[in-house]
């Protein structure tokens, strides 16, 4: 596969990865509309809390609901956006045993506090509701914008960590009121663990702990099957039918992570088909490289009189280029480490901001060229 | 509130979306403060030590200070080693403490227990904000700057210590949070600063962050920084003459120099409209005195574009240096 636009055509789900502030929710709406436009029934995914995709498209609010998007194209294309809060919030309806199980966890201050910022819960509802949606059948095309963080794999990694601290091994000692014979045993029959409740106690208060056992013991049913949830989760993201795609800037600091998430892919065994690198400055054609400065000004004389207007275009066309020969020459140290099959492609640094379907529509050429 | 008064405070919190330059800001205002006679600690929270890659020394391990310039330490914050860290000084006894970080519920509950990593981290912020010297009982940093992660992220990690207090009603935690948002919410030990480009994207996210930040973590604000702003208009019609002049000319050479050198001239000056048409939708929406820096054109960035900024920010509006792109 050369093209980006083979990657996209022979997948059914493209996930855009990378670090923050790259391009990724703009790369992911941009493919999205280029499947819309291909005639497919596409939607669009996105994490972030801040309201990136829906600026990004041009809207102005973007629910949790699959929301369809007015395109003048032979597909479809609709966006969804999940809130955190609302999204556990979700997960409880969807899956707690009984609506009385429903209420007490709603209503557990535990719960409402802390729901908010549960280690990785944003990624791991992301990529349950990303199996959820592949399995409805309602969609040929899934695109999927990460949520930004510095270790752009927290979104690989989240569902597992949920998965770990739910053990079951461990939720057992919890899922028991807090009074009850399971704790007294604990803390007589282990001596670490019951100095360690001790300390809990000293620390945060017994009604404290009341909670949190409360909430484990109602969330029980809730977390049974999580582990074979989180399974099919995986095997979605490591099937054929999903491409990853690395959305970079030729940015010094935006490359390292970038080769962090290299090796990361491959000891995840996940399938990278694409780099796309965003804001790249191009140089200008190589035979005029050599010009030097005075030869410039003379031949910008030509066609300006001013001496001081001909120095600011002389110097701005200088500066463009140094920034230049940066991008070029570590987009192509980087490129030696890439795998030779993969698709990749460099959209140019444009002189306008992209984030209407106009400005998507300016991108997707270059984002799509051979 | 002005740029001077920020170097009062015990603490400089600095958020943003990723990629606007959080770091590069956090590292030109510990250059600053160092100016200022001051022993600053950057704090860079879960990152990948770009600080010390900014300024080109090899980083410490997480939790250990090196010093980068005179003055200025770096310090890489991250939750797992904070809370190791916090449970050494609460329990004292290191075969004991040893037994709990082996054990599996520990390692399990760590990795993915609700806030707990955001929570951790604020209070070493927190305690190194703090942190006295034994002996001469005088603060061991005069400043402490908090190179916060991307937005999303950083207003989870700045609304833990409150969340904390809320759920735990009683005990150490209670108490030790309520002390945290104590400093967090005190306008006088502490600033928030924002740092922004004015493209369409970080402008919504920053006026976002901005009223979440006013009304409900109720932090008090400092700066906001507008990094990477371009100023260089050019008149349209010399790119009019240089492109009219490249199509009559015969001259293979002369035409591609004339038509690139227009090329840029109206990508500097696409910017520049753009930039300026978001500085004032900035403006409009964030009531903080701001501070622009100049995008810097460079084939590589690195410490001494930090060094310059960091001279530039103190300068503020009356530079005018870098308007003309000399800078």
């Amino acid at each position: 596969m050369r093209s980006l636009a083979d990657v996209v055509a022979k997948h059914e789900v493209v996930i855009c990865a990378g670090s923050g502030g790259v391009g990724k929710t703009t790369t992911a709406a941009a493919l999205a509309v280029h499947g819309a436009q291909q005639g497919r029934r596409t939607i669009v995914l996105t994490i972030d809390p801040a309201r990136r995709l829906a600026d990004a498209l041009g809207l102005h609010e973007l629910g949790n609901e699959e929301r369809p998007i007015d395109l003048d194209a032979p597909g479809e294309l609709s966006a969804m956006m999940l809130d955190q809060k609302g999204a556990w919030d979700r997960l409880v309806e969807r899956y707690a045993p009984s609506a009385e199980a429903r209420h007490r966890i709603l209503r557990n201050r535990f719960y409402q506090h802390l729901s908010e910022s549960f280690a990785g819960s944003q990624e791991y509802m992301a990529v349950e509701q990303l199996a959820a949606l592949h399995a409805s059948g309602r969609y040929d095309l899934i695109v999927v914008d990460t949520p930004p963080s510095q270790h752009a794999l927290d979104f690989l990694e989240a569902p597992q960590r949920i998965a770990d601290f739910l053990d079951r091994q461990i939720i057992r000692w919890f899922v028991k009121p807090y009074f009850s014979a399971g704790w007294a045993t604990l803390r007589v029959v282990n001596r670490t663990a019951g100095n360690v409740l001790r300390r809990l106690e000293d620390a945060t208060g017994v009604s404290a702990l009341v909670e949190i056992s409360d909430f484990f013991t109602a969330t029980r049913g809730l977390f049974e099957g999580f582990e074979e949830r989180v399974r099919a989760v995986y095997r979605l993201l490591r099937s054929p039918a999903t491409a990853f795609v690395l959305v970079a800037t030729p940015e010094e600091q935006v490359l390292t992570e970038a080769e962090y998430f290299l090796r990361k892919v491959a000891d995840l065994s996940i399938s990278l088909r694409a780099v796309v690198f965003n804001r790249v400055h191009y140089e200008a054609a190589a035979e005029f490289r050599a010009l030097d400065e005075r030869s410039l000004r003379r031949i910008v004389a030509r066609a300006i009189k001013q001496s001081d207007r001909i120095q600011r275009l002389v110097d701005n066309f200088l500066r463009y280029e140094a920034t230049a020969r940066g991008d070029q020459l570590r987009i192509e140290a980087f490129r030696k480490q890439l795998p030779a099959r993969l698709a990749v492609t460099m959209v140019p640094n444009f002189d306008e901001d992209l984030h209407d379907i106009d400005g998507l529509r300016r991108m997707i050429p270059h984002l799509l060229a051979a | 509130m002005n740029f001077d008064e920020l170097f009062d405070r015990h603490l400089l919190v600095v958020v943003g979306k990723g990629g606007v330059g959080k770091t590069t800001v956090a590292c030109a205002l510990g250059l600053q403060a160092a100016r200022r006679g001051k022993r600053a600690l950057i704090c860079e929270v879960d990152g990948r030590a770009r600080t010390a890659h900014l300024f080109g020394v090899e980083p410490a391990p997480i939790g250990k200070v090196v010093e980068a310039r005179p003055g200025v330490f770096l310090m890489a914050v991250e939750g797992k080693a904070a809370l190791a860290e916090y449970l050494g000084l609460i329990i004292p006894v290191r075969r004991f403490l040893q037994a709990v970080f082996k054990s599996r519920v520990y390692q399990y509950f760590v990795a993915a227990a609700p806030g707990l990593k955001e929570l951790m981290t604020v209070g070493k912020i927190w305690y190194e904000a703090e942190r006295t010297d034994k002996e001469s009982s005088k603060r061991c940093w005069d400043i402490v700057i908090m190179d916060a992660p991307p937005t999303g992220h950083s207003l989870q990690y700045l609304r833990m210590p409150a969340a904390a207090r809320e759920a735990f009603t009683a005990g150490l935690v209670h108490r030790e949070a309520d002390r945290v948002v104590g400093l967090l919410t005190d306008p006088t030990r502490t600033a928030v600063n924002l740092v922004a480009t004015a493209e369409e994207m970080p402008v919504n996210e920053t006026l976002s962050m901005y009223r979440q930040l006013r009304e409900e973590l109720c932090m008090p604000s400092g700066m906001l920084f507008i990094n990477r702003v371009h100023r260089s208009d050019f008149f349209n019609t010399d790119i009019e003459r240089l492109l009219s002049r490249a199509a009559r000319t015969g001259d293979r050479k002369e035409k591609q120099v004339l038509t690139q050198v227009a090329a840029r001239a109206r990508e500097e000056a696409g910017w520049t409209r753009l930039n300026a048409r978001y500085r004032t939708r900035l403006a409009e929406g964030v009531d903080m005195p701001v501070i622009e820096l100049p995008y810097l054109f460079t084939e590589e960035f690195g410490s001494a574009e930090v060094h310059q900024l960091a001279e530039l920010m103190a300068g503020g509006e009356s530079v005018a240096g870098w308007r003309e792109g000399r800078a």
